[in-house]
């Protein structure tokens, strides 16, 4: 557990340790629609950005009205944080996003950069043939880039390392369907995110020796359950104010949480668009549930399969995709009974105030399923 | 410049009728919030003393002040009280609480003590959020809502402009509703764009060819109102039938004493809120008496 969270917390040294020893390069990634896999095939470390929540005085000019997280992730780089990074990956995601990578970009134009098209419409009907197109394009540019021709058997190789470390972190979520799970919500968003920053083969050895010793754990004290529903999370801090008033996240519909391993790649023989498929199936991102609205019935079905007593909507201040996407949300947790507090994440927000939200969910939660039992 | 407009007058009160030395049960609640600390004591819940004090800068400070001022003369001293409770931002740094509760079920709880049960819809209008409650049953919270960080200072913003105004804050409601007609609010954002715009208003022109001073404070109030009128739209539907929301809805908190809010919205709403027994202010202290 030690060795997941201090390579989260120490995640940049971990990179410059990796390129160090392997000589590869490490490429940046914003979005979780990123086919990790092709640039794993060529050699590339994937490492996702993360944000850090620290008060920023030098992105006001260039990123004004962002969303602070990306913001600070354009901070970092400025700081320096992020020296050890060849490249810039930017997908077609929020238009945070898309401002970071721009105004990055801008100021270290000696980084590679590619910029992947993914659909806005996962489920439409060309699609696929899109994203498999697209893949093939970022995969000649990485083989230019490396200077490494990337060939079937890399390709079923990191396909492999990949669905087994979802497999893996999945018998993390497991564990926490229990009643009083061995593993809190903090523990595992910490995991969870170490994994999106580390080699996947290394990873999946820590994993294979992690989860039995977890099995071994005694049950955990009895805890509310709770769902953390929302926009992407930097840190396991809400996690961490949830246990200490008495709750635990014990699943998440987070892109960088359950949205980050619920599906695997089914192999083909065309790999790419093997991989493409797995993108296009993986549960919806907020952004792109456009049409199909398959994002709530996603949340009450992972709400009823762990259990949870209230659902808490934590959306990063400024974050269109979740401002728009959270009305559906609201929506079926009240046709379906389930509690929730719906709050902004926000770096200049205090605690206290998310504390009392949480506090009243809790004892809303206790009363035992109010909506459920009627309110007369 | 004087800067006490905004100042509201500290008030404490105890019960002539009640002998606290035949009390079975003496509970306290201090309700510490960032801009006003009330202390309630109770003797088998009735409500035998309180006090309402601005918080200033020392949260401990506020609520010893506090307790001490409910009890005044009345010859009963903190160490009689059996449990003290507290709740509120800054219940952390009360100092002999035995429990530190939510302001969302004290504030319930509260609510029904003053409005009695007939209230299904609690709106805390404090000095720094508005919180609007749900309840069902006899005290039980079905939903609640929480402000976001644009409506943070909500109160506090009032005490601001008071004196930037030069209005006492007792008379700035009343003088916002005497006005022919109400104006549009001044933003519909938050009280941070809300300020500078009614201030933009008092510029030499706008002010002697458009507006009067009480139109200026009418769209500035109605401002804060509409920021409350967000939260409360958000709660929950109270699925209970034949329930009217009109009989249903009590103001707590410091601006529940401003009319140029509460009447906005009752207006709004088409409502007519409960009346307290007594200052709407000890809502969450009360509540946190009674829930031990």
């Amino acid at each position: 557990m030690n060795k997941f969270s201090s390579i989260f917390e120490n995640r940049h040294d971990y990179a410059r340790d990796w390129k160090k020893r392997s000589g590869g390069k490490v490429l940046g990634y914003y979005c979780t629609y990123f086919p990790e896999e092709v640039a794993y095939a060529a050699g590339i470390l994937p490492v996702r950005i993360l944000a850090k929540h620290f008060p920023d005085d030098t992105t006001d000019r260039l990123m004004y009205g962002n969303c602070y997280v990306t913001r600070d992730m354009f901070n970092q780089f400025n700081l320096g944080h992020y020296d050890y990074i060849d490249g810039l990956v930017c997908l077609e995601s929020c238009q945070w996003w898309y401002n970071a990578f721009d105004v990055t970009m801008q100021v270290f134009p000696n980084l590679w950069s590619h910029y992947l098209f993914t659909p806005d419409y996962p489920d439409g009907n060309r699609s696929k043939d899109v994203l498999r197109s697209e893949l093939s394009v970022i995969q000649k540019k990485f083989e230019e880039w490396t200077g490494k021709t990337v060939t079937d058997a890399e390709l079923d190789n990191a396909i492999e390392i990949y669905n087994t470390n979802r497999r893996l972190l999945r018998r993390l979520y497991e564990l926490r369907r229990f009643n009083n799970p061995v593993i809190l919500g903090s523990e595992a968003m910490e995991i969870m995110l170490a994994n999106q920053v580390m080699d996947k083969a290394e990873a999946n050895k820590m994993l294979e020796e992690l989860i039995p010793e977890l099995e071994d754990r005694a049950p955990g004290e009895d805890r509310v359950r709770f769902i953390l529903i929302g926009s992407e999370t930097y840190d396991a801090e809400l996690e961490k104010l949830i246990e200490g008033v008495g709750g635990n996240v014990v699943i998440d519909d987070l892109d960088n949480g359950s949205g980050y391993v619920w599906n695997e790649v089914v192999p083909l023989k065309d790999r790419l668009m093997a991989i493409g498929l797995r993108y296009l199936g993986k549960p919806h991102s907020a952004l792109k549930d456009n049409v199909w609205r398959r994002r709530p019935e996603q949340i009450f079905r992972l709400s009823e399969d762990f259990q949870v007593d209230a659902a808490i909507i934590a959306k990063q201040i400024y974050c269109h995709p979740h401002g728009t996407d959270m009305y559906a949300v609201w929506k079926l947790l009240q046709e379906r009974k389930i509690p929730y507090h719906t709050f902004e994440r926000d770096t200049t927000l205090p605690y206290e105030e998310t504390r009392l939200g949480v506090e009243a969910l809790i004892h809303v939660a206790k009363q035992g399923m109010t909506r459920a039992n009627g309110w007369s | 410049m004087k800067y006490e407009y905004g100042l509201w007058p500290e008030s404490n009160w105890q019960s002539g009728g009640i002998d606290w030395r035949k009390a079975k049960k003496i509970s306290a609640g201090v309700d510490v919030g960032t801009t006003s600390t009330q202390a309630a004591v109770l003797c088998d819940g009735e409500l035998f003393a309180w006090s309402n004090i601005r918080s200033g800068i020392d949260f401990g400070y506020a609520a010893k002040a506090a307790l001490e001022q409910a009890l005044g003369a009345s010859g009963m001293k903190a160490g009689d009280i059996h449990q003290i409770a507290a709740t509120g931002f800054g219940r952390k740094n009360v100092e002999g609480a035995a429990q530190r509760l939510d302001d969302i079920q004290c504030h319930g709880k509260g609510a029904r003590y003053l409005f009695g049960k007939e209230v299904k819809t609690v709106v805390d209008l404090g000095g720094q959020t508005v919180k609007t409650i749900r309840l069902y049953s006899w005290d039980r919270v079905a939903d609640f809502k929480l402000s976001d960080k644009c409506a943070a200072g909500f109160g506090r913003s009032i005490e601001v402009m008071c004196n930037v105004f030069h209005v006492p804050i007792t008379e700035i409601g009343s003088k916002s509703l005497d006005v022919e007609k109400d104006p549009e609010p001044s933003s519909t954002t938050c009280y941070n764009f809300a300020n500078p715009e009614a201030v933009g208003l008092l510029r030499p022109g706008y002010r002697e060819k458009d507006f009067n001073d009480n139109e200026i404070l009418a769209s500035y109030l109605f401002t804060i109102a509409w920021r409350a009128l967000s939260t409360i739209g958000k709660i929950a539907p109270l699925d209970i039938g034949d329930i009217k929301l009109e009989e249903k809805v009590g103001f707590t908190g410091g601006l529940a004493k401003n009319p140029g809010i509460t009447k906005r919205i009752e207006r709004e709403l088409d409502i007519t809120a409960a009346t307290p027994k007594y200052d709407p202010m000890l809502a969450g202290a009360i509540g946190a008496a009674l829930l031990q």
